[in-house]
């Protein structure tokens, strides 16, 4: 078996193994569907193939690849920041806010695509806002009083949830919360996709930017204090673009579980460091997760799954691989 | 004329069905006499079926499979379910019912027929069940929903009387109708709506049955990406006008999620959106997604009424929705006028109110 002991040769032959396994997966999922697409008829201008092609089929891909990107990635900067492999966007509150303000939209206004993600974004932010300020009200404050301040927000909005689902009409409005929370790419168009594009886009580059800051931050605070790093502002710059990318994510495709938490655990297993290219190579593991759970939620029967079903399904028997295999390294 | 010749022919038919049941009924010969002299219209025979009488102790078995016996008739009536409410209101129950499902004051057929139901006790919904509310309310007999078995069983411990309908299917709703009608003494009217149902939904298939059959897709209420596969009852109410469910080939029990891609390769001739759905015929034709849709081409988009009750649920009057339906598919064999007597007529006689047209 090839063995790579040369980190920068591990580098270039991960990247290569990402973007061979990207480029993969997309060809796979473009060419996977209910409508029966094919290249001789895309290229000949079958006028409805290629209005499937271009305002359906492929916007879901695209969709699927910045979901499973940003979710990942903004893991990743959660995990790193609390020092807590349990870490995920869950522990802002974020995704219980958004979840509280879809169904607020589906219940009390409309059940019209555009409104749900709208309010699912607004709860997404109102939540992780109340979260961001309480941690900072309370006196001697650390990491974990945000961590604290996010379980209080979250079971807030899961009161908010529940409420509103008891309010939901049982025949049609409680269907549609269940379903947004399952989340899916279902009624992905070219439409849905520019807003959780651009903010996942410049937010990737954002922490970055500010990866020493993170890492430094990740260590020691009292350290990072004393190397000239604001810690108070540093970490709110650093949660608030993680959480905004998440936000823009689920607003649109509903709630995704289990990729923000397990895509990063992949990459560090593989990397065996907390680098920037581990940070980069969460973001392909969460892509090929998530594009091949969409390939798999959309295929397998005509009716649509929920893709969260196959995000674990395909996520975690991977994670156990990895964690046997570098145990046993370890062993050795 | 034609529209005389129609309900004439039903009315025919239905007593050629009255007879068939009086001879198997303690019915004399001269009330079956008074039916075929006084009769102007389907609907007004039911009232003839209203003394056939159901000898008591009766026992039941429900459509979960549990045997219920009752001593007596009930003479107060709970029901948790809003399609046994709609039922015992077209029994002509109202006045014996006690208490009835969370959400009343959003039906309009309980503010049409049964103004004073709105406001009896809340038993819960289908999925959250008020027990407490149900032993206060003090019922003997109470109608439940099969997602509430449970409760049901919880309610025969409790010395309260629970009967399980599930009227997901044509046959299964006639079943339940003839159900309610023996245990609440209303085997007369509950016959009498059955054979209703059955001469305008056989009318209806008879007057369709040589046209071509085209493609529907019925969207369901919480999103025109969700809709009703073959073993849901949308499909037979499509099936019974005269058209084919495009999603047939779907085998869920509830309302089935598709993509944008699947309604594109149906490619419905017509789409025909729930009664209830929080979307409007304008969004749908205004989606771009469905552009290329046959349907949304040619408009042929329409959405269930719901001034009354939704059509589209196994409710007595869903027969009404085959109806509705074959007459936007078939606007030559089922006429406007034709479907809109239906609808005076069935209300009228069994819920006692003339719907606005």
């Amino acid at each position: 078996m090839l063995k790579i002991t040369n980190y920068k040769n591990k580098i270039i032959f991960l990247s290569v193994i990402w973007i061979l396994l990207l480029i993969a997966v997309s060809i796979w999922s473009v060419f996977t569907g209910q409508y029966p697409l094919t290249i001789k008829g895309l290229l000949d201008g079958d006028k409805m193939m290629l209005m499937v092609f271009f305002r359906l089929r492929l916007p879901r891909v695209i969709m699927g690849i910045i979901g499973g990107f940003g979710l990942s990635i903004a893991g990743y900067v959660y995990q790193l920041v609390f020092k807590n492999p349990l870490a995920s966007p869950d522990i802002a509150g974020v995704s219980s806010g958004a979840s509280a303000g879809a169904a607020f939209a589906i219940v009390a206004v409309s059940a019209s695509a555009p409104f749900i993600s709208i309010c699912a974004f607004a709860g997404g932010l109102i939540a992780l806002s109340i979260t961001l300020l309480t941690a900072y009200a309370v006196p001697g404050k650390n990491k974990y009083t945000i961590i604290l301040t996010g379980i209080a927000i979250h079971s807030v909005a899961q009161t908010i949830l529940m409420f509103l689902k008891l309010a939901a009409d049982p025949e049609k409005q409680l269907a549609s919360i269940e379903y947004w929370i399952m989340g899916s790419l279902n009624g992905i168009s070219i439409d849905s996709i520019a807003i959780p594009f651009f903010i996942t886009f410049i937010g990737f580059f954002i922490i970055l930017l500010l990866y020493r800051q993170i890492l430094i931050l990740s260590i020691n605070e009292d350290e990072a204090a004393s190397l000239g790093v604001n810690v108070t502002i540093f970490r709110f710059i650093i949660l608030i673009t993680a959480t905004l990318i998440v936000s823009s994510i689920i607003c649109v495709t509903g709630l995704i579980s289990f990729i923000g938490l397990i895509a990063p655990h992949i990459a560090r297993l593989l990397t065996g460091r907390n680098d920037r290219f581990t940070y980069i190579s969460s973001g392909f593991a969460g892509t090929i997760i998530m594009t091949l759970s969409d390939i798999f939620a959309r295929s397998l029967s005509s009716s649509e799954l929920p893709v969260s079903i196959f995000t674990s399904v395909i996520g975690a028997p991977l994670l156990i691989i990895l964690l046997i295999k570098s145990n046993k390294k370890e062993d050795l | 004329m034609k529209l005389f010749k129609k309900i004439s022919a039903v009315a025919l038919s239905m007593i050629m069905l009255i007879s068939v049941t009086a001879c198997n009924s303690s019915h004399s010969d001269s009330n079956n006499k008074n039916t075929t002299e006084n009769t102007t219209s389907a609907f007004e025979i039911m009232s003839y079926f209203n003394e056939i009488g159901v000898s008591y102790p009766l026992t039941v078995t429900d459509q979960a499979g549990r045997t219920v016996t009752f001593d007596k008739a009930p003479e107060k009536i709970a029901s948790s379910y809003y399609i046994s409410t709609s039922l015992l209101i077209a029994l002509g129950l109202t006045d014996k019912l006690v208490g009835i499902e969370a959400k009343a004051n959003t039906r309009n057929i309980y503010k049409l027929a049964a103004p004073s139901a709105v406001n009896l006790p809340n038993m819960g919904t289908a999925k959250e069940f008020n027990t407490e509310a149900c032993v206060a309310a003090a019922p003997d007999v109470v109608f439940l929903p099969m997602k509430l078995k449970k409760a049901a069983d919880t309610l025969d411990e409790l010395g309260i009387k629970a009967v399980v309908v599930n009227p997901e299917d044509q046959s299964l709703l006639k079943e339940c109708i003839t159900l309610a009608g023996k245990i609440t003494n209303t085997y007369g009217r509950a016959t009498a709506l059955n054979n209703s149902i059955d001469t305008f939904l056989t009318s209806t298939k008879n007057d369709v049955a040589d046209e071509k059959a085209p493609s529907v897709y019925l969207a369901g209420n919480s999103s025109v990406l969700s809709t009703a596969g073959s073993h849901m009852y949308q499909d037979t109410l499509l099936t019974n006008a005269g058209g084919k469910n495009v999603a047939s080939e779907l085998t869920d029990t509830y309302w089935a999620n598709v993509s944008y891609e699947q309604i594109l390769t149906w490619n419905p001739e017509y789409i025909i959106i729930a009664a209830d759905a929080s979307y409007s015929v304008d969004d749908v034709l205004n989606d771009a997604n469905l552009a290329n849709c046959t349907a949304i081409k040619n408009k042929n988009v329409v959405k269930l009424p719901n001034d009354t009750e939704a059509w589209d649920s196994p409710v007595p009057g869903s027969f009404l929705g085959s109806i509705y339906i074959a007459h936007i598919l078939h606007p030559d064999k089922i006429t406007k006028d034709f479907y809109e007597s239906c609808v005076t007529e069935f209300y009228k006689n069994f819920y006692g109110f003339t719907p606005s047209k």
